[in-house]
């Protein structure tokens, strides 16, 4: 009640005299037609007046009558100014130039004034790539991978060697809100991790929200990492792609009607498995190892107030070990959105979303055969509006529904020797609605606040056990069809704050609350498709984490350096862990696997960034820990978690030799990740057991490799350019450790020793790109 | 499944590398580990007291004599083992009586360790069959043999099945077959069983399935998953509990049936 309460007092404070007309409009790529999103309009005449372009483009702002002077700005293209004498309600559509050449980029990147929005800019930092700005950093067999480049920022971890996973601030893989489109992606990994699900070629950009995370968004405890697809050229036709040791990659789009609506497939295959039709071992010939995703949007403008855009993306690997043995995965996300302008200063956007994953055995042929089938799949509608109520105030609000059901597996087939099982589905309604302004105080003071309500209905048809504090069965209790199991709901608070200390340097403060009613078991290193989502239940609670996070931001020498700083810390309740020798597949009862505890993380970032010049890059330092305590484990007492990363440093670098040639580098370095080693042994049946004492109470060696790449921009015709990146990962050639295994020593069984293994080590690769102008 | 994974990760990544290195543990205070089995085959109780060791130290000599070892029966007739040095301790000639528990329990330096076992009923194994492959992934060509058996419907059962081929016993826990009915109740099961290769025609096979009870299964694969016949957990830790008072070790009473085959 009390905050409706202070809603409605700073929604009337407010009261205007003057007469008051809006600019609004859209910012486009003048290029291909792309809307740009983050973009920044300011007004010259006045201190601290201006806004951003959503997600769609758009933008609105609302001024006294006067002349004014606005300013046009994104990164990467030529600023514009335009004077418009603000009679009346206007709508300006802007579109925006890229530079001519590379040498201009510099030379306008240096005499860019004001370039400072990261100071002025109200909430915390968001850490947003586009893929054109990093296409330049070496990464893993040269496959070009945003997610690994989120990586290299302060307060991101990556989730082990190679993958694409990752940690945000001391949270678990699973506490990631991972979106395509408004989509969630339930698991964005290729090949156990190595590659992200996303193409670099269909991404317009992506931003990364670790806190004071808008109340929009929901779902998740530790991050959201919102993808955007590429809206495709409404210009003319164009062509791009590229070929790499791992995939190829081939992206057309072109106008559907020009300037009105646009259309972009982009598919990727990997051939990963052809080197194995090289090796000399028979039996790996026969097998099949490769992974395709394949992405489209079309977008139509119906009318001046109406646009619609339909995505999709479809994405699988696959496994199939002669005809014996197949395993297969996949995403698939579909998205149907209606933008609607209910008038210039009222944005409304609706969604409809089909979101799946689903995995998938197949053993045995003929009358032997049997497989084992899983899958989650998501029915979401959203609406969203977005209300420009004056030039301090933009009011944002909306509602969300997803229907959930898990098929958490079945087991089919002939074989005799197995019983057909089926686990029960399980079903959920997850529910939010929200309310957020973002406000500006005065000329240095801007805030956002806002309040997420999140539900969570745990429905039948099904069975519902009740477990002791063993995990043992102690009653189960059946439920009819949409009849209601279990109702969690939330209230999720959402606040950040900054206040402008001057032109170079400001402050930043935030809090935000985040529900998570869904959670991922894993109980290996690797991230695995089989890692099942389930959802919250009458044993299962949702997660919560409260963060709170400080932060000072600091430009200098014409805004070509950026230096930030921020602390956070973070509480997480009702974490879950498994008891030993859990037992997560095919199990009904999976829910008395699990136990569950509380974790803390807190931590500095520090992030130095050359963002103008011939040489580019950043240096990012985390120093932070992530801890846990369960009753059930390490008797009570609190632990490190895997992700407890003490020192993290990230060093990119790119340096531009001359119109052709850019040289890039990065350096990684970390602690290593916290590990249960045996502090003793024993013997059962002949068979040396390591006997542990505590759990992660031990270190992985530290972690450190430095990447370089080169990449030659061949000259460039008219109608065609393109680009030979070389790579070389880990080029020193460090043996990190990927495991330690403690096993018996192959020549002489009375001795034990532990064995590390090492994955890769100095990988060189080489990645040919084209484009059609 | 498990082993697919690190199939997959292996072909994934058939770049890598291992070597040996060097770790340095901590050391704790040595534990008391009691491993007991009763065999109703020859109707003998032995059971073995020793003490965990550092790491990368030779196991521990120091075997724990002049301990009090009873076992209970269902009745609560106790009979005591009789120590005959390196702390090993034997019964024999004790009648089982299947389908009920027993209780062991170890007297040593005024601590008591107590746990239970039962003897579950003895599942009785068809005759072997086998059928040729002509190769599977990882492992040549040759033939698979499957052991067959009747699962009992209605109960759980739990089972262990140990292979010898041509007279060598692969005793060893990490070579233990491990199966459960949640997938086979009451079916007439016939599974696949094979080792690092398929068998080829003139191998002699001896079967043996072990009816044991459901906490020495989960034992035993976690103590499979432990000593890394199975996937790199997160997280390792120390398996299930058998004993009370903080021992380690299991005691385990079961039951067996024999078969052998020769490939021709």
């Amino acid at each position: 009640m009390r905050f409706i309460l202070v809603f409605s007092l700073l929604f009337f404070s407010f009261c205007s005299h003057a007469q008051k007309y809006t600019v609004s409009g859209t910012m486009k790529d003048a290029t291909n037609g792309e809307d740009m999103f983050g973009a920044v309009i300011k007004v010259k005449e006045l201190d601290n007046v201006g806004t951003t372009t959503n997600a769609y483009g758009f933008y609105s702002l609302t001024l006294d009558s006067g002349e004014y002077t606005f300013i046009y700005r994104s990164t990467g293209f030529q600023t514009q100014e335009i004077k418009i004498n603000l009679v009346n309600d206007i709508r300006k559509d802007i579109e925006l130039m890229l530079p001519k050449d590379v040498l201009q980029i510099e030379e306008m990147k240096v005499s860019a004034e004001k370039e400072n929005d990261n100071i002025t800019s109200s909430g915390m930092n968001v850490t947003k790539f586009d893929p054109k700005s990093i296409e330049t950093i070496p990464v893993l067999f040269g496959e070009k991978d945003i997610m690994k480049t989120l990586q290299l920022t302060p307060g991101v971890k990556t989730a082990g060697e190679g993958n694409s996973g990752f940690f945000v601030r001391g949270g678990g893989a699973d506490q990631n809100l991972i979106l395509l489109d408004e989509a969630p992606v339930y698991n964005a990994s290729h090949l156990l991790g190595f590659f992200s699900v996303f193409n670099s070629d269909a991404i317009k950009d992506v931003s990364l929200y670790k806190s004071g995370i808008p109340a929009e968004y929901g779902g998740r405890a530790s991050s959201v990492v919102d993808v955007k697809m590429r809206d495709g050229n409404n210009k003319k036709f164009g062509a791009s792609g590229g070929l790499g040791l791992i995939s190829s990659r081939l992206t057309l789009e072109a106008p559907i009607v020009k300037d009105k609506g646009s259309f972009i497939i982009s598919g990727r295959r990997s051939y990963a498995d052809l080197f194995l039709k090289l090796s000399r071992k028979d039996d790996l010939k026969d097998v099949q190892l490769f992974f395709y995703d394949l992405n489209a949007k079309a977008n139509y403008r119906i009318s001046k107030k109406d646009r619609i855009f339909l995505s999709g993306y479809f994405g699988r690997d696959k496994f199939q070990l002669g005809e014996d043995f197949g395993f297969s995965w996949g995403n698939a996300t579909g998205t149907l959105r209606w933008n609607h302008l209910i008038n210039d200063k009222f944005f409304s956007n609706t969604t409809v979303i089909r979101s799946t994953f689903d995995y998938e055995f197949s053993i045995g042929n003929g009358d032997d055969a049997f497989g084992i089938r899983s899958s989650i799949k998501d029915w979401n509608v959203k609406q969203d509006f977005t209300y420009y109520l004056n030039n301090n105030n933009t009011l944002k609000f909306g509602v969300n529904a997803i229907h959930h059901t898990f098929k958490p597996g079945a087991l089919t087939g002939n074989n005799e020797s197995f019983n057909e099982i089926v686990l029960q589905s399980r079903y959920a309604l997850e529910l939010g609605a929200y309310i957020q302004n973002e406000m500006k105080i005065g000329t240095r003071f801007n805030v956002m606040y806002g309040l997420r309500y999140s539900g969570f209905n745990y429905m039948g048809d099904g069975t519902d056990y009740q477990f002791d504090t063993d995990g043992n069965e102690i009653g189960s209790k059946n439920y009819n069809a949409w009849e209601s199991i279990k109702y969690y709901q939330g209230l999720e608070p959402r606040f950040s704050a900054s206040y402008i200390i001057s032109e170079k340097n400001s402050i930043k403060a935030s809090y935000n609350r985040n529900y998570q009613y869904l959670h991922q078991l894993s109980n290996s290193t690797s991230s695995n498709p089989t890692d099942n989502w389930v959802p919250s239940s009458s044993n299962v609670k949702p997660q919560i984490a409260d963060q709170v996070a400080l932060g000072y931001y600091q430009n200098l020498k014409k805004n070509v350096y950026q230096i930030s700083g921020e602390v956070y810390y973070k509480a997480l309740a009702n974490q879950i862990d498994y008891r030993n020798g859990a037992e997560l597949i095919l199990n009904d009862q999976v829910e008395g696997e699990l136990v569950y505890g509380t974790g803390r993380a807190y931590g500095f970032e520090f992030l130095l960034e050359k963002k103008k010049g011939k040489f580019t890059g950043w240096l990012s330092y985390t120093l932070s820990r992530s801890l846990r305590t369960f009753a059930d484990i390490n008797d009570g007492k609190e632990f490190s978690a895997r992700q407890d990363r003490i020192h993290d440093i990230s060093i990119v670098m790119m340096y531009r030799i001359n119109k052709a040639l850019v040289l890039s580098g990065t350096w990684v370095y970390y602690t290593g990740d916290a590990i249960t080693f045996p502090s003793g042994k024993y013997e059962v049946n002949g068979t040396f057991i390591p006997y542990y004492t505590e759990r992660n109470g031990y270190r992985m060696p530290d972690y450190h490799r430095m990447d370089l790449g080169l990449t030659w921009y061949m000259k460039d015709r008219k109608k065609f350019e393109h680009n030979l990146n070389i790579s070389i990962y880990n080029l020193y050639a460090r043996e990190n450790a990927y495991t330690i295994t403690f096993e018996e020593d192959p020549d002489d069984p009375t001795k034990t020793q532990a064995v590390q293994t090492t994955l890769f080590k100095l990988i060189p690769s080489i990645t040919y790109n084209f484009k059609l102008k | 499944m498990k082993t697919l994974f690190y199939i997959l990760t292996v072909i994934a990544l058939s770049v890598s590398c291992q070597k040996v290195i060097d770790v340095d543990l901590n050391e704790t205070n040595p534990k008391i580990v009691i491993e007991a089995n009763y065999t109703a085959e020859d109707s003998t109780v032995r059971l073995r007291l020793s003490l965990t060791t550092s790491y990368f130290e030779p196991i521990s000599t120091s075997s724990l004599n002049g301990a009090t070892v009873t076992i209970t029966d269902a009745n609560g007739v106790v009979t005591p083992l009789t120590g005959i040095g390196s702390g090993d301790y034997i019964l024999a000639n004790y009648i089982p009586a299947f389908n009920t528990s027993y209780r062991m329990t170890v007297l040593h330096d005024g601590e008591i360790y107590n746990t239970t076992s039962k003897l579950s009923n003895i599942v009785t194994l068809k005759p072997i069959t086998y059928e040729y492959s002509p190769g599977f992934f990882g492992l040549g060509e040759g033939y698979f043999c499957y052991q067959n058996y009747d699962d009992p419907i209605g109960v759980s059962n739990f089972y262990i099945a140990v292979i010898s081929k041509n007279g060598y016993e692969r005793s060893k826990v990490t070579d233990f077959i491990l199966g459960d009915d949640r997938l086979t109740d009451g079916n007439s099961v016939s599974r696949p069983l094979f080792i690092d290769s398929l068998f080829v025609i003139g191998d002699t096979i001896d079967i043996e399935l072990r009816s044991i009870d459901e906490k020495i299964f989960k034992y035993y694969s976690e103590i499979q998953t432990i000593a890394g016949a199975g996937q790199a957990t997160a997280a390792p830790s120390n398996p299930i509990a058998i004993w009370d008072n903080g021992a380690l070790g299991y005691f385990s009473a079961y039951g067996n049936s024999r078969e052998t085959v020769v490939i021709l």
